[in-house]
C-alpha cells in the first residue's frame, strides 16, 4: 500500500539538512567564547532553539509514512490494553464484519446494562472501548517488540551518562526514536506472540481486565459449549442471520494476551471463566487472609491462654502448699 | 489457487509454533463463499504441543490428500492443489 502523504523530494532534503544547520550553530556557539561574545553570539546561539513541538518529537523514521504512524498507535495499543484476542479471518465479506461488529457490540451493552442495573458505577462502562480492529502484523510484530525488550527509563539513563547530545535525535527515547529504533531492530529477539502475526490478523481490544465482558465476546465470536454458548435465537435473532454466521464461521480465535502474558485458546477461556473479574478475586483473597488471620489470634490467644491458666493453677498450689506450714506456725507461734 | 473442486478441508495446527503458518495461509486463501460449498474443520493444538501440522484434502473425484505443509510450504500446497485441479477442469470441460 503505499502512503497516503507522499514526502516531497524538497521535504527530505529540508530533513537532511537540519542536522548540519544544527551542528553548525553548535561549533559557532563554541568558537563564540574564545573571542569578545556580540550581541547575536549572546542571545540567538547560547539558548538551544527547539526546533520541533514539544508534544512532537523529531522520530527515527520519516513520521509523514504511514508505517511510522501506525507503529506509534499500534505501541500505545500495546502499552495501554491489557487484554487483547487475536483472531485470524478468512476473506470476511463487508456485510459479514458489519454484521459481527453490531452482535458483539449489542452483547456487550447488555452486559454493561446488567452491570449497572447490579449496582455498579455506570462510568465504569467499557462496551464503547472494546473494537475489532483489523492490524498489520508486520508492524505490530515491531511494536509488540519495542513495547515488551525497550525501556525507556533505562535508555534515558545511559543517555545522560553520555556526553552531551552529539546529534540532533540524541536525548530521545519515545517509541519513534532512534534509541528505541537501535534498541530493536534486527537484534533475533522473538516476542512469543510473533507467530501468531502472520496472516490475516485482527485482535479484539479491552480496555481492561474484564471477565463479564470477555465471556460476551467469546459467546457471540467462537462459541464453545460447556462455558460460552452460543446466544439463543430468541435472545438474539441478528445473531443467527446468514451473513453473521458466515462471518463468525471464518473467525478463528489464535490466542490472547493478558497483562504482558501471553495464553493459548484454552488459557483465554479459563480467564472467561473466572465468575466475577479481579474484584471478584480479590475478595476472595482477602476473605482467605481474614480468615487465617482470625485462626492466627485464636491460637495464640489459646497458647496464652493456656499458659495463663497453667501458670495461675500452679500459683494457686504452691499458694496453697505455702499455705499449710504458714497456719501451722501461726499456729505454734502463741505457743511459744 | 484453484479451490472449485475441493469438498473438504480439514486442518491440525498449533498458532503458537512458526511452522504452522503455510497450513494457516492456507485456510486464508479459501474463498469467501468457502462454508457454504466445502466443508473446513480445524483443529487447534495447545500452545505447549510439538505435533506437527496436517492438511487433509478431499476433491470432488473422491481423491484424498494429505499433505505436509511444514514441508511443503505454502507454495508447494497450492501447487498440488491446483496439479490435480487442472485435470479435474480439463476432464469437466471435455463432458
Amino acid at each position: 500500500m503505499p502512503p497516503r502523504i507522499q514526502p516531497s523530494r524538497g521535504l527530505g532534503s529540508f530533513l537532511r539538512t537540519r542536522q548540519s544547520h544544527h551542528r553548525q550553530r553548535y561549533a559557532t556557539a563554541i568558537g563564540a567564547y574564545t573571542s569578545t561574545p556580540s550581541h547575536d553570539d549572546i542571545f540567538l546561539s547560547a539558548r538551544p532553539v527547539l526546533k520541533f513541538p514539544s508534544t512532537q518529537p523529531p522520530s527515527h523514521k520519516l513520521p509523514e509514512f504511514r508505517k511510522t504512524q501506525l507503529l506509534r498507535q499500534y505501541a500505545s495499543l500495546l502499552q495501554s490494553t491489557p487484554l487483547m484476542l487475536i483472531f485470524q479471518h478468512n476473506n470476511l465479506k463487508s456485510m459479514e464484519w458489519v454484521g459481527v461488529r453490531r452482535e458483539l457490540n449489542k452483547a456487550l451493552q447488555k452486559v454493561d446494562e446488567a452491570r449497572v442495573a447490579a449496582g455498579q458505577p455506570a462510568s465504569e462502562n467499557m462496551a464503547d472501548g472494546i473494537k475489532l480492529q483489523i492490524m498489520q502484523t508486520g508492524i505490530l510484530a515491531a511494536a509488540l517488540n519495542i513495547v515488551e525488550f525497550y525501556d525507556p527509563t533505562a535508555a534515558a539513563k545511559v543517555k545522560k551518562s553520555k556526553k552531551a547530545p552529539a546529534t540532533f535525535e540524541d536525548g530521545f527515547v519515545h517509541v519513534l526514536s532512534k534509541a528505541a529504533y537501535e534498541a530493536t531492530a534486527g537484534k533475533g529477539k522473538k516476542h512469543a506472540l510473533s507467530p501468531l502475526l502472520a496472516g490475516p490478523v485482527v485482535l479484539l481490544n479491552f480496555p481492561s481486565v474484564s471477565p463479564a465482558h470477555l465471556k460476551a465476546a467469546f459467546s457471540i465470536l467462537s462459541p464453545s459449549k460447556p462455558h460460552y454458548p452460543a446466544p439463543t435465537r430468541r435472545a438474539s435473532p441478528g445473531w443467527h442471520d446468514p451473513p453473521v454466521q458466515a462471518g463468525v464461521q471464518k473467525l478463528l480465535l489464535l490466542g490472547a494476551r493478558v497483562e504482558g502474558k501471553v495464553f493459548d485458546v484454552e488459557g483465554a477461556k479459563w480467564v472467561g471463566c473466572i465468575p466475577s473479574g479481579l474484584e471478584d478475586l480479590r475478595g476472595q483473597l482477602v476473605a482467605m487472609l481474614q480468615g487465617i488471620c482470625g485462626q492466627l489470634t485464636s491460637t495464640m490467644e489459646g497458647t496464652s491462654k493456656s499458659l495463663y491458666l497453667t501458670v495461675e493453677g500452679r500459683r494457686t498450689m504452691l499458694e496453697d502448699e505455702g499455705k499449710e506450714p504458714c497456719v501451722e506456725e501461726v499456729k505454734e507461734e502463741p505457743k511459744t | 489457487m484453484i479451490t472449485k473442486f475441493l469438498t473438504e478441508v480439514s486442518t491440525v495446527f498449533n498458532p503458537f509454533s512458526p511452522k504452522a503458518k503455510p497450513a494457516r495461509l492456507f485456510l486464508s486463501f479459501l474463498p469467501p463463499n468457502a462454508r457454504q460449498t466445502m466443508k473446513v474443520t480445524t483443529i487447534l493444538l495447545p500452545r505447549a504441543s510439538k505435533d506437527p501440522s496436517l492438511l487433509e484434502l478431499k476433491f470432488k473425484d473422491g481423491k484424498e490428500m494429505k499433505l505436509d505443509p511444514e514441508l511443503l510450504g505454502i507454495k508447494g500446497v497450492t501447487e498440488e492443489v491446483n496439479r490435480h485441479s487442472r485435470m479435474l477442469g480439463r476432464q469437466e470441460a471435455l463432458q
